[in-house]
């Protein structure tokens, strides 16, 4: 057979690029210093521990070397960019009070048509805040809490105190050290106990300052027997400058409750995506990830889960698109320690246009686990030959009490099954598309519909062939 | 010596806490150059030429610092060559015997000339409890259509530091095949690093190994797939007891223009006393479309259904792992063609249970 290359297409970012000016915005100056820092904290009238908490943050960061594995970052300068923008607005409960620019925005994503639609709650960053928040009424009535980190902050200030980069502390790393100092906007979450949140709730974080950083915080508790699927959106429109994201997701899954975060990522292709989420798991609780990373230019992303209690599960379920000018550095880790846990890893990954794809995980598993289980499986497609695609999975295992499970594998896309296909009736291009699609479907079909086809449409595999 | 740096490099570095990317070493070793080199009957169309140095620019899987060593301590270089078109079936063999408190470095090259077949086999032997230090390194050339097969086992004493430094070049058609029993040692530390350059080049990695006690056991593979066809094979059979630890780094880089390459490794690790630690880190690094890279590894204990079955046969758990290590072990122990290797194997294996 002729060797005739797919044509898959890049990703239409056109609904993603575009902008409205910053007017009567409130910026802090580019860079990073404790006067920087004392400055935002005084905008967001912190409490003083949290003052202390940023300052201290920021010591760990002045100590803290960049990471030497992994993608170059060398194009990040903290210098240039402005680490807080305030838009225009307090955060509204309603659509229409929000102003048009950026309610504008919010449309053209989809975001009011998704809440009306499929969602509990929703929640909308703009640069560093929140402009909108709301839930409905019949989902607070269960006790559930949703609301934006700085309102969490003030009325819910004990649990917040009690949790707060507790999970992620400072010391974790560079950008979880800047985290801490800078952090701004994000959401919090509340489940109480027995609480089944039957439809879920999203926050979408959109940066649209050129130069710009956005670093929301993420807590979400839920307590025994409760139940939620969290989803995340993000994107931004594309500048000739560094943007940066170092967000970072704190998730409490109490006694047999169960989490699923979900994520969609789309970030510009001029983001740096140094982002930290972790989850623990305490008796028989249940995490699920699933992930789709497409945008940035570079992204450090390994959701961690940690199986502290008995029985506890974890499930990720990722996929990742590096095309053109992207170098995507993404995977998963998982800390077993309680008794008879499981976690199960599942890891696409596609480049083409010279993009770098990078699968990183870990499986570590205590000495004082019995009966731990864990199987990781990533496969990777390469669409062309000026690609790249690395896997570097790792397993630390410390007691024999387990039973660990790898594999791998990396190719292109196969010439027997589009034979197969061929001769029964389906063209070239159609067979090509159905492989890749089938490649991404794993992940496609753990999003809920709405969100299924958005991410088809981010990948926006149209197979030309010849 | 001085023995200071970094050993067994992680090709492309990773996360630090794994404390997987390299061993950092800082330790003096006392060399007194004792230790004997038995060399058998040198089969015709062999030769042995006692200083040479043709394979400087051959990397080895310990890493350079390993060559500085080398070059710093003037370790003569003992080449063996197997002259073109001749297939020699019968094995060289290299016995090096050393005793307590003995401290040596030893270098070699193996050079299979166009269309030659080599066999060497290098056992490195001290009594159990012995403690001492021994560096080699073992740099080889397949040229085009030759094969070299190496098999060297490590049945040193249970307080031995011990480096084994590998390096390899495959040209077109040209075949390169190791076989690695790791049964001894305290402290071991081995490296492979196989440029397979010509097309339809082929590497074969068939490793055993036993840890127990508190031995340490450190590998680092790394094969790099540059001639278009070339293949990989890497598996690895292991039982690890006791307190033992035990760190893989196997690295297949399908580089850019290796189209047609194919890369294949596995691990399979037998955990038998709660207090062993073992690190597995199977990479694959592709930049080439037309390529099949894989990886697979099961660690764990005793499947339950086996145990059943054993027991069912009336095999008590302990014997049921015997039998099972030794299975492993014997998988790799079959590819090695010399009785009297295969019996020092088999009683070293006995003696340890």
């Amino acid at each position: 057979m002729a060797e005739i290359k797919p044509d898959v297409k890049d990703i239409d970012r056109s609904l993603y690029d575009f902008r409205y000016e910053e007017k009567d915005f409130y910026k802090v100056k580019e860079g990073l210093t404790e006067d920087i820092v004392r400055q935002i904290s005084k905008e967001k009238n912190d409490p003083e521990w949290m003052t202390e908490f940023r300052l201290k943050a920021l010591e760990t960061y002045n100590k803290q070397t960049v990471p030497e594995w992994g993608p170059d970052i060398s194009g990040l300068n903290m210098d240039d960019i402005v680490t807080y923008v305030r838009p225009n607005t307090a955060m509204k409960g309603k659509w229409s009070e929000v102003p048009d620019d950026i309610k504008n925005t919010f449309e053209r994503l989809g975001i009011p048509d998704a809440e009306r639609k499929s969602l509990a709650g929703v929640g909308a960053q703009y640069d560093s805040e929140l402009v909108y928040h709301n839930v409905k009424e019949e989902v607070l009535a269960q006790g559930v809490v949703y609301t934006d980190m700085e309102s969490a902050l003030r009325d819910h200030e004990d649990l917040v105190k009690t949790h707060f980069m507790k999970l992620v502390p400072p010391t974790d790393h560079k950008f979880a050290a800047l985290h801490g100092a800078v952090w701004s906007g994000g959401s919090f979450v509340y489940v109480p106990a027995g609480v089944k949140v039957e439809i879920p709730l999203q926050s979408y974080f959109r940066l649209n300052a050129p130069g710009a950083g956005q670093f929301e915080h993420t807590l979400i508790i839920l307590e025994e027997g409760a139940d939620l699927h969290f989803i995340e959106g993000c994107s931004a429109p594309k500048y000739s400058v560094a943007n940066l994201h170092a967000g970072c997701v704190e998730l409490f899954v109490g006694k047999n409750a169960r989490l699923r975060y979900s994520t969609i990522e789309n970030w510009s292709k001029n983001m740096y995506n140094l982002n930290t989420k972790r989850a623990i798991c305490e008796e028989g609780a249940k995490m699920e990830w699933v992930s789709g990373s497409f945008g940035s230019h570079v992204s450090y992303l390994y959701p961690t889960t940690i199986l502290k209690g008995d029985d506890s599960h974890m499930e990720f379920t990722g996929i990742t698109f590096a095309g053109k000018t992207q170098n995507l550095d993404t995977g998963a880790k998982v800390i077993q320690i309680g008794k008879n846990t499981s976690s199960s890893i599942s890891s696409k990954s596609i480049s083409k246009d010279g993009g770098i794809s990078t699968y990183r995980s870990s499986v570590t598993v205590m000495p004082e686990a019995k009966n731990a289980k864990a199987t990781v499986s990533c496969q990777s497609l390469m669409l062309d030959d000026i690609s790249v695609s690395d896997t570097v999975p790792a397993m630390d295992i410390r007691t024999d009490d387990a039973d660990i499970g790898h594999e791998a594998k990396i190719g292109r896309i196969s010439d027997d099954a589009v034979f197969y296909l061929m001769s029964r009736g389906i063209s070239e291009d159609e067979a090509r598309a159905m492989i890749v699609s089938g490649f991404a479907n794993p992940v496609s079909k753990e999003l809920p519909l709405e969100y299924a086809v958005e991410m088809n449409n981010l990948i926006n595999l149209e197979m030309t062939g010849g | 010596m001085e023995l200071k740096g970094v050993f067994n490099p992680l090709p492309t570095l990773t996360w630090n806490f794994l404390d997987l990317n390299g061993v950092g070493i800082d330790e003096t070793v006392k060399l007194n150059n004792r230790g004997d080199l038995v060399i058998q009957d040198l089969p015709n169309g062999i030769t042995v030429e006692k200083d040479g140095s043709l394979l400087d620019e051959v990397c080895g899987g310990v890493g350079p610092e390993m060559d500085n060593i080398m070059k710093r301590e003037n370790v003569p270089t003992l080449v063996i060559r197997a002259q073109k078109g001749k297939t020699v079936s019968k094995p060289i063999c290299l016995d090096y015997k050393l005793g307590e408190g003995d401290g040596l470095l030893r270098k070699q090259e193996i050079i299979a000339e166009e269309g030659s077949e080599i066999t060497v086999i290098m056992n490195y032997v001290s009594k159990r409890t012995e403690s001492g230090f021994f560096g080699i390194q073992t740099k080889l050339k397949a040229e085009a259509g030759a094969t070299i097969h190496l098999v060297k086992t490590n049945l040193l004493g249970n307080q031995y530091l011990h480096f084994d430094d590998i390096g390899g070049v495959a040209e077109d058609d040209a075949h390169i095949d190791v076989i690695q029993m790791e049964l001894g040692g305290g402290r071991t530390y081995t490296g492979t690093r196989v440029d397979l350059r010509g097309r339809k080049s082929r590497y074969d990695g068939n490793v055993g190994y036993l840890t127990r006690g508190t031995q340490l056991l450190d590998m680092n593979y790394n094969i790099q797939h540059f001639g278009k066809k070339s293949e990989s094979e890497l598996i690895l059979n292991g039982a690890m007891m006791d307190e033992s630890k035990k760190n893989f780094r196997g690295t297949i880089n399908l580089v850019r223009g290796a189209k047609g390459a194919v890369g294949d490794e596995q691990e399979n690790v037998l955990l038998l006393s709660k207090g062993v630690h073992n690190k597995s880190l199977p990479n694959i690094l592709c930049s080439e479309e037309d390529v099949e890279g894989t990886h697979g590894a099961t660690i764990g204990r005793l499947s339950e259904d086996m145990l059943f079955y054993m027991k069912s046969r009336g095999i008590p758990e302990k014997e049921a792992e015997i039998l099972m290590t030794k299975a492993r072990l014997n998988s790799v122990n079959r590819l090695i063609q010399d009785e009297n290797t295969l019996g020092r194997i088999q009683q070293f294996i006995e003696e340890a249970f």
